[in-house]
């Protein structure tokens, strides 16, 4: 993959990550992002999948969710190209040693993938500003492999409302209606597509 | 920890007081005694009562549990004029207690002032040594403060003295997790599965960790353990019967070769796979033809 490669997220899949950092606060949660390449350096993250909201640094719940994950969305003509994680505590900026070893997984097979961590601060800036920017930093790893802080211009969210929507979603506590695959292993029945979230 | 009954119950009486059909100290009793962490709906139903002079003497003494308990709440979504309020309520109730001591050391805690709480934490242990709540919310202090090691030496130290404070091995173990410190965390569990061998989730969370500690030898007790979760709940926890999928084909991965033991890891895979496969026909059938695929997976790889 080439120097500079863009990564665009979508609205859904934006939102989706925050409320579901959003409904589990007092926790460390993760998620996988779903995209397809774009023209030359761009990849485009169409949706996302929160997956876990305890214990994170297991593997078995975290093999399950990737093998169903990619059978999905195979069949959807989209693949996992990357990963996000939302630390526990809000000042903490450090990506973990278990978001760097999901991350370096999911780049094995998705070369250029992206690592999106929750930024709190600007979370919490949201309501004050008018910052049409995502509230998360992007993590690529370069050639030196290991993950490195990028510049913010390289992520956006393609639809320049999402700021807005989210914190419409927010003053309503939407995050209650989010499920991830941890809910979905508790309680089979729980949908982690969140097909319904957004009607 | 709670069970699904009990959570659904919890569950039930939040909806029900937030749509105004009334519970709400009903509600507020069970958190207190399940000692779940629901700190908004405590904040707000708690508030109703306490704001309401009528409902408050309708409690007699228990008004002063209550202005405890909705204090601690108060702190934790960061309310912390009504947490001050009301501990300024219950010193003027209660003078010299230590009880509210505590309350005040958390509140200086909740405003960040880490060096005051743990002065006031200090003392009151000079006075009673053996104060659980006061050792564990240092640990919480040093967590808080994002320094994991010192919470970690707190709670082993705390534990040496309270070895059968179940709260404590659980936290102890998510952290040597989060820090993928597997092979403590495994110690964890091990402890709280010889202290309460017939609990579920401890056999559950020491084969996940075993599980990704790997290894043959490591699969193996894993399975064991997946199978014993299935046995103490009845063929009911998904995770356990999707876990003895994952050991038989991890384990096949190692052993490709060697034909021992193939009759009797098949036969429990396939009995986990038709469990699984039959919850999702029943209950999700719209993910089926999802697990039927995860299984295939599992059973070639």
């Amino acid at each position: 993959m080439g120097g500079e490669t863009k990564y665009e997220i979508h609205q859904n899949a934006y939102i989706k990550l925050v409320l579901h950092a959003l409904k589990h606060k007092t926790s460390a949660v993760n998620g996988v992002l779903l995209g397809r390449l774009s023209g030359d350096d761009t990849v485009e993250i169409v949706d996302s999948v929160p997956l876990f909201h305890s214990q994170i640094g297991l593997l078995p719940p975290l093999e399950i969710a990737l093998i169903m994950i990619e059978e999905y969305y195979n069949d959807k003509g989209l693949s996992i190209v990357g990963y996000f994680h939302a630390n526990e505590r809000f000042d903490d900026f450090e990506l973990s040693n278990v978001a760097k070893n999901i991350g370096d997984h999911i780049s094995k097979y998705s070369p250029g993938a992206a690592l999106l961590l929750l930024d709190n601060k600007k979370l919490e800036a949201l309501p004050k500003g008018k910052d049409g920017n995502p509230v998360m930093q992007l993590y690529t790893k370069d050639t030196s492999r290991s993950w490195k802080l990028v510049g913010s211009d390289r992520l956006t969210v393609k639809e320049p409302s999402a700021n807005v929507i989210l914190l419409d979603f927010i003053s309503s506590k939407k995050w209650k209606d989010i499920t991830d695959f941890d809910d979905h292993l508790d309680d089979i029945s729980k949908d982690w597509l969140n097909s319904d979230l957004f009607n | 920890m709670v069970s699904k009954t009990e959570e659904e119950q919890v569950n039930r009486l939040e909806s029900q007081v937030e749509n105004g059909g009334g519970g709400a100290w009903e509600y507020l009793c069970l958190v207190r005694k399940l000692k779940l962490r629901r700190s908004d709906k405590v904040l707000k139903f708690g508030l109703s009562i306490l704001n309401d002079p009528k409902k408050r003497s309708a409690l007699g003494p228990e008004e002063w549990t209550l202005y405890e308990e909705v204090a601690v709440a108060a702190m934790d979504c960061q309310c912390l004029d009504v947490a001050k309020e009301f501990t300024k309520v219950l010193q003027k109730k209660f003078p010299g207690s230590k009880r509210v001591g505590r309350l005040e050391a958390m509140l200086l805690e909740a405003k960040g002032s880490w060096a005051e709480a743990e002065k006031a934490y200090m003392s009151l242990l000079e006075d009673n040594p053996l104060d659980q709540i006061v050792h564990k919310r240092r640990a919480a202090m040093a967590k808080a403060q994002g320094n994991i090691p010192l919470a970690i030496e707190s709670l082993n130290k705390y534990l040496e003295i309270f070895m059968a404070d179940q709260d404590a091995w659980r936290e102890l173990a998510e952290i040597y997790v989060s820090l993928q410190m597997y092979k403590q965390a495994a110690f964890c569990y091990e402890e709280l599965i010889l202290s309460q061998p017939t609990i579920p989730l401890f056999h559950l969370s020491y084969a996940d960790v075993l599980y990704t500690l790997g290894g043959l030898e490591n699969l193996q007790t894993a399975k064991k353990y997946y199978a014993s979760t299935i046995d103490l709940t009845g063929g009911k926890n998904t995770r356990a019967l999707f876990g003895i999928c994952l050991c038989t084909a991890a384990i096949g991965q190692l052993t490709k070769g060697r034909n021992k033991e193939d009759k009797e890891n098949s036969q429990l895979q396939s009995l986990s796979a038709v469990a699984l496969e039959k919850d999702y026909k029943q209950r999700n059938q719209s993910k089926h033809s999802l697990l039927t695929a995860t299984l295939k997976s599992l059973k070639l790889s």
